[in-house]
């Protein structure tokens, strides 16, 4: 059935051909050029390659160099150069020079100068922020780097908040990023290697990890899979996640999404790899497990009763918000036995006048809350707070006094909204919201058999599932030699090995000795 | 980079027997004992469990010269290609009878004591559907739940025979003997088959990181259950008395029907969830088992594809019987009946075979 759907659909699609000039091809054929001993001819080149007159940001100044009198042009793209190092370093230098003798490299004073023998190399240049310098009589170019990208500063993380520890998160220049990591791993072994994903964008993604730990097998894997990749633009880390990962349909992520540098340089020193980009004030990072979703760094920040307290709060809450619902529309309409009178007698007292079933019921607030939040979301500024009102008045109170819903429900519903928020990565949020709701049908349809099925096929799931080989609940089960850091974790000075599902080239993470 | 090759490790196999075989309490299983042997159903099980070691011990012998075939290869390595094959065949009709039989109990149990009004017929296709994801799913997967929700599960068992211990009548035990000597010597032959489940491991062992952890998972697991199960039959005992345990159905449920825990008055329904995970777990597993053991006979190579066959041919077979609650421990017994000559003798057979054709010998001069 599926398939012949598949069969028509794809059938329509192939009777009306969609424009198929290759753009992308004639663009490259353009640049396949070497350079003239003419420097008019160059000249003519670039301006025809960059639309020169047209694009305004494209920038050229033709001078002579001072003392020999060679014609000396520099191409550049204003808006994503430094111009002040280019007036100081290159075209000041040039014309006040005094030796008839002087090189180009002994003229400008620019960190490094390269040489260019190509229009390909010429035009890459320019597009990444350097400015290109043609001579007069030489049949190469040269550029110096001066690139200056306009972006944000380091500023505080604000989806991963943390109460003790750093602050700072990523931001979109990949640079800084860099830097952040650097920063905390002073060593030459941190290898921050790029490639270019995308074919008519040029996304350059650097893939970070620790050359004597990370596991050779994993980051040729991850090499090879961006190597891969066959797509016009990518634009940050959120879309290509969505290119790498290997299930996209399933409601479980397998890479890590953090925005914080202190998070993925622990991953780093574990042995995971790391994947940076500009445009996303993020890092992916891979393998994943689903206990690395769960954790936050704070739980390591804190001393170990308090750390572990967080992690026992969120269990709870991470229980609460996919269960309660439903056993609360279970427990009233199969297994009303369980509770204990007084009570019953409470629930069937506030519900005397509800002229819905308790899973309509139930479901009409469940729905009603991810309303609320989704608008809560996307409503600006200055509404925030209205929405709030509106949704816990009218939604909560306004709901019981005109006997839609019973107050019970709300408490209900309102606890698992709740404390679905102690799950601070989002897509593991989202994952639980959804299952939350298949919880609650299953319960709706046969009570504890329905949720207990339910979640049995669920855990068959979860045991099943892998992220770049790593299974996803290791190293709880299937079991491997690791810190033991899953649902609770250990004195810090205890933890004191690598996670073995990653097959990192050193195991030990301290001695014996530093322990005690 | 794969990493396990589709192997599991002692703690996922031990799990996977303690599930599978320590839910027999929460079955008929100890009404089938209870029935002849009276309050001394628990020397009965003592008697089972040393008698079951025979067996145990001889296959155990025989695979740890032949460790990387499973059982049905072992059978058509020792026998010959048409002995061994029907004696697999044999071993898993047998095996797909009491999967049948095992199910529609639990949808009995399922039926009558939880969901009375729900249809029988839409319990069993749940159920069966799950059991079909979790056998599809592969053994590492049923191993890796099975060791993730061990520990809950025993646990919850744990505080309900506590809580029933405390309600008890020590008295009830009394007289030790029960029936008589001879009564518990027939109860133990005919019913040796409760761990008929350990002739069927065999089909896993390959599958285990190693022969030692095999070997020393089986045995543990072997003696965890057996003073599991013992305990659970002298505490039904004592909670109930044994003119009214052997016309309960199902012990274990009207056990945690008679427990209240403090403001609780019944809690049956809180431990449900649990008992029903184990069960999914276990039929998982079986269903695994039949399959495997369906694919290795027929050499079909891909299995997996085969188990949505099954749950159908299951679910036809299970609702057949008219009248579950008479008809069910009827045909249990028969099955128990047959199996336990078999699980008695075909170990020592296959034992007496790989003696003959000397493969301990060679396996020595191997080690040598």
């Amino acid at each position: 059935m599926f398939k012949v759907l598949k069969k028509l659909a794809g059938k329509k699609r192939n009777k009306r051909p969609v424009g198929s000039e290759d753009t992308l091809a004639s663009q490259a054929s353009t640049k396949d050029q070497s350079i003239s001993y003419q420097i008019e001819d160059n000249i003519k080149q670039v301006k025809k390659i960059f639309h020169y007159p047209d694009n305004k940001d494209i920038k050229l100044r033709e001078c002579k160099i001072g003392a020999s009198e060679k014609r000396v042009a520099i191409f550049f793209i204003s808006t994503i150069t430094d111009v002040r190092t280019i007036e100081d370093s290159a075209i000041g230098p040039i014309l006040k020079n005094k030796h008839p003798d002087a090189t180009l490299k002994e003229i400008i004073a620019t960190q490094n100068i390269t040489h260019l023998s190509t229009m390909r190399d010429i035009v890459q240049n320019m597009n990444t922020g350097n400015a290109v310098i043609f001579i007069e009589g030489e049949t190469s170019a040269y550029a110096f780097e001066c690139a200056n990208f306009q972006g944000r500063s380091v500023e505080k993380a604000e989806n991963e908040v943390l109460i003790k520890g750093p602050k700072e998160a990523f931001t979109e220049k990949v640079v800084v990023n860099l830097s952040l990591i650097r920063k905390r791993i002073k060593n030459e072994d941190l290898m921050a290697e790029s490639v270019t994903i995308s074919t008519r964008s040029k996304n350059e993604v650097f893939i970070l990890y620790i050359r004597n730990l990370a596991n050779e097998k994993l980051v040729d894997n991850i090499k090879n899979r961006l190597k891969n990749l066959d797509v016009d633009a990518i634009q940050n880390l959120s879309l290509l996640e969505q290119y790498v990962e290997e299930r996209p349909f399933s409601m479980f992520p397998s890479v890590l999404y953090s925005e914080r540098p202190d998070r993925a340089t622990s991953f780093l020193e574990d042995g995971h790899i790391i994947l940076l980009m500009d445009n996303s004030p993020d890092s992916l990072i891979m393998p994943a497990t689903f206990w690395s979703f769960f954790h936050t760094s704070d739980d390591h920040y804190l001393r170990f009763i308090f750390g572990n307290f967080a992690r026992f709060i969120r269990a709870g809450a991470m229980f609460i918000t996919i269960f309660i619902s439903a056993i609360y529309i279970a427990v009233t309409t199969y297994h009303s036995e369980m509770i204990p009178a007084d009570l019953l007698l409470a629930i069937a007292g506030s519900r005397e006048k509800v002229p819905f079933p308790v899973f309509f019921e139930i479901l009409l607030m469940e729905i009603a809350f991810e309303l609320i939040r989704e608008a809560g979301l996307r409503v600006p500024n200055p509404m925030g707070p209205t929405i709030g009102i509106v949704g816990a008045l009218i939604l909560g109170q306004a709901a019981v006094e005109a006997n839609i819903i019973s107050p019970i429900v709300i408490i209900v519903v309102a606890l698992s909204g709740l404390t679905s928020f102690t799950i601070s990565d989002v897509s593991l949020n989202f994952a639980l919201r959804i299952i939350r709701f298949i919880f609650i049908f299953s319960a709706g349809l046969f009570g504890i058999f329905g949720m207990t099925s339910f979640f049995v096929m669920g855990i068959f799931y979860l045991t099943s599932l892998k992220s770049f080989g790593v299974p996803f609940l290791a190293p709880m089960s299937p079991h491997y030699v690791a810190s033991g850091d899953t649902i609770f974790r250990r004195v810090l000075k205890n933890e004191n090995l690598r996670p073995g599902y990653l097959k990192p080239k050193d195991m030990k993470k301290k001695s014996d000795e530093a322990v005690k | 980079m794969k990493q396990n090759e589709g192997k599991i490790g002692i703690r996922d196999y031990m799990a996977i027997i303690l599930l599978t075989l320590g839910s027999k309490i929460s079955d008929d299983t100890p009404t089938l004992l209870y029935k002849t042997a009276k309050n001394s159903a628990w020397i009965s099980m003592l008697g089972i469990a040393l008698l079951s070691l025979i067996p145990i011990l001889f296959l155990l012998k025989v695979f740890s010269v032949h460790r990387n075939k499973n059982l049905h290869e072992i059978n058509v390595h020792l026998f010959g290609k048409v002995m061994g094959n029907l004696i697999s065949m044999g071993v898993l009709l047998l095996g797909f009878s009491s999967f049948v039989l095992d199910t529609s109990v639990y949808v009995d149990i399922i039926g009558s004591m939880y969901f009375t009004r729900t249809p029988t017929l839409a319990l069993y296709i749940l159920m069966l559907v799950v059991c079909g994801y979790g056998a599809k799913r592969g053994i590492e997967s049923i191993g890796s739940a099975a060791w993730l929700t061990l520990f809950y599960l025993k646990a919850t068992l744990f505080l309900a025979l506590i809580f029933a211990f405390t309600k008890g009548n020590l008295k009830f035990i009394f007289p030790l003997w029960g029936p008589g000597t001879l009564e518990i010597a027939k109860t133990t032959g005919s019913k040796l088959s409760i761990f008929a489940d350990f002739y069927y491991l065999g089909i896993i062992a390959p599958l285990v990181s190693s022969f030692k952890e095999f070997r020393k998972g089986t045995l543990w697991a072997f003696a965890i259950v057996v003073v599991e199960i013992t305990a659970a039959l002298i505490i039904f005992v004592i909670l109930f008395d044994f003119t009214s345990i052997e016309v309960i159905s199902y012990p274990f449920h009207e056990t945690i029907l008679y427990l209240s825990i403090g403001f609780l008055s019944n809690v049956e329904s809180m431990f449900l969830p649990f008992w029903l995970v184990a069960a999914f777990i276990r039929f998982s597993f079986y269903l695994y088992l039949v399959v495997t053991l369906f694919g290795g006979i027929f050499k079909i190579k891909e299995f997996e594809y085969l188990v949505p066959v099954f749950i159908v041919i299951v679910l036809f077979l299970g609702i057949m019987p008219k009248n579950l609650t008479y008809t069910l421990p009827y045909l249990r017994e028969m099955i128990l009946g047959i199996l336990s000559p078999l699980f008695f003798i075909l170990p020592i057979l296959m034992w007496g075979m790989a003696k003959l054709r000397g493969d301990f010998k060679r396996e020595a001069e191997q080690s040598h």
